[in-house]
């Protein structure tokens, strides 16, 4: 199941020369990269192409042109292997939640596991208490607040041991406390090399590298304060000295 | 919206699903055929209540219960009245009410996933021409969960349709179907994602 291991030895996301067109209209155009930081922030403008880079990355889309590659796995060839080791979590929960308690959600992820049922149990018990949803275990899933939703959409994915979690703007939905609870989740506590798509330009300063797209092109790729500080200066924003909380 | 699982220790609880599955037909085949007379309609429904007793839940919980299901009743009723004697319609009503109790009583007490696996148990004659049980079972399952989802939709329509002083009718099935439409494609990305498509 996890493949957390090994993933020191090849750890890196790489695009060679990938373009991405839906309906005919060119959404990627010709991004190349290679990426083996821990903490990945993606930022731009709606419709830049921020979401279609993150969706490569777990092969819900497919490249038009170019090559996708996961700790050297190619993306489109060996999707079943990449949804293994990558984990996606969606910036609406209620799509992501599957079944009708929170308890039976995240164990949902762990079936295939090979893992006996007492064991899933315990596991998925251990990782609700561990975030604080575990007297919600049998409680429907929908009953939920919004920050707990997604906080569980995400354990669903972490439960798994993904080698690399992807968030397509996790906290765009929460409310600030929530916000920041799910963003030190996603940059503090989840062990894995982290893709953060957000319009939360706080928490992209948080990560190791920033990458920024404007109207499907990859224009910048570095340090975060400095992608940030051209991207609001770019949009009249005054630049912040220290953009971290 | 749809009776789900409460935590429990009763008996009911601790019994396994595959064994309330099929004392669920049982009972609801002995209710349908024979419970024809007046007085054996109110011993099923003595009955039904027995077994939420020893579930553990009172009358709050089946008085829920019946109340979830009050548009079902009153259709019921009003149809057996137009074709029947008043005493056969409410006995017939009767009936229909205790295996819709009873069948409530069987979510109250099981996990959801335990029913999963039973039905998986149940279909796996099935595989021979080609059925995969847990995709069966897993597609139920779904759609249950998706029930409350599509009712907030409803909501947020309704919700909409106030603040902006409009009455859409029949049409508010459109963006109903739109909105469910779309959720189902992002239902669609989560399966794919959690690799279970």
């Amino acid at each position: 199941m996890s493949e957390r291991a090994d993933v020191s030895s090849s750890r890196a996301i790489e695009f060679d020369g990938v373009s991405v067109e839906l309906g005919g209209q060119p959404v990627l155009r010709d991004v190349s990269v290679r990426l083996d930081q821990s903490r990945i922030a993606v930022i731009g403008a709606n419709g830049s192409g921020k979401s279609t880079f993150a969706r490569l990355l777990n092969g819900l889309l497919a490249p038009t042109t170019g090559r996708v590659t996961v700790h050297g796995i190619d993306v489109y060839r060996d999707p079943r292997r990449i949804r293994e080791r990558v984990g996606f979590v969606f910036t609406n929960p209620d799509a992501q939640i599957l079944m009708p308690t929170v308890a039976e959600d995240v164990a949902l992820s762990l079936r295939g596991s090979g893992l006996p049922k007492s064991e899933i149990a315990a596991r998925v018990i251990a990782a609700l208490e561990r975030h604080g949803l575990g007297e919600r275990a049998d409680q429907p899933a929908y009953s939920l607040s919004g920050g707990q939703k997604q906080l569980l959409a995400l354990i669903s994915v972490l439960i798994r041991e993904p080698a690399v979690v992807v968030a397509d703007e996790p906290t765009t939905l929460l409310d600030l406390g929530n916000a920041r609870r799910i963003g030190r989740l996603l940059l503090e506590d989840v062990g894995a090399q982290t893709v953060i798509v957000t319009h939360d330009l706080e928490l992209a300063a948080r990560c190791d590298v920033a990458l920024r797209f404007a109207d499907g092109r990859l224009v910048e790729t570095g340090e975060p304060a400095q992608v940030i500080a051209r991207y609001r200066a770019e949009h009249g924003d005054p630049v912040r000295e220290d953009p971290a909380p | 919206m749809i009776s789900l699982y409460r935590p429990g220790s009763s008996p009911l609880h601790r019994l396994p699903a595959g064994v309330k599955l099929v004392g669920l037909v049982v009972l609801s085949l002995t209710i349908s055929i024979g419970a024809r007379t007046p007085l054996l309609a109110g011993a099923a429904m003595a009955l039904v209540f027995g077994a939420f007793a020893l579930g553990g839940f009172g009358p709050v919980t089946w008085l829920k219960q019946l109340w979830l299901t009050r548009w079902l009743v009153v259709f019921v009723v009003v149809m057996q009245l137009i074709f029947l004697t008043p005493a056969d319609a409410i006995v017939n009503t009767t009936r229909i009410i205790a295996v819709v109790l009873l069948a409530s009583l069987l979510t109250l007490t099981t996990r959801t996933a335990d029913l999963l696996d039973a039905l998986q148990v149940a279909l796996t004659p099935l595989r021979r021409v080609g059925v995969d049980p847990w995709r069966v079972g897993f597609t139920l399952t779904l759609a249950i969960s998706l029930v409350p989802v599509v009712a907030d939709f409803a909501t947020r329509i309704r919700d909409a349709q106030r603040a902006r002083g409009v009455r859409l009718g029949p049409r508010a099935v459109v963006p109903l179907l739109v909105m469910s439409l779309r959720h189902a494609d992002d239902v669609g990305d989560a399966l794919t994602a959690r690799g279970l498509a």
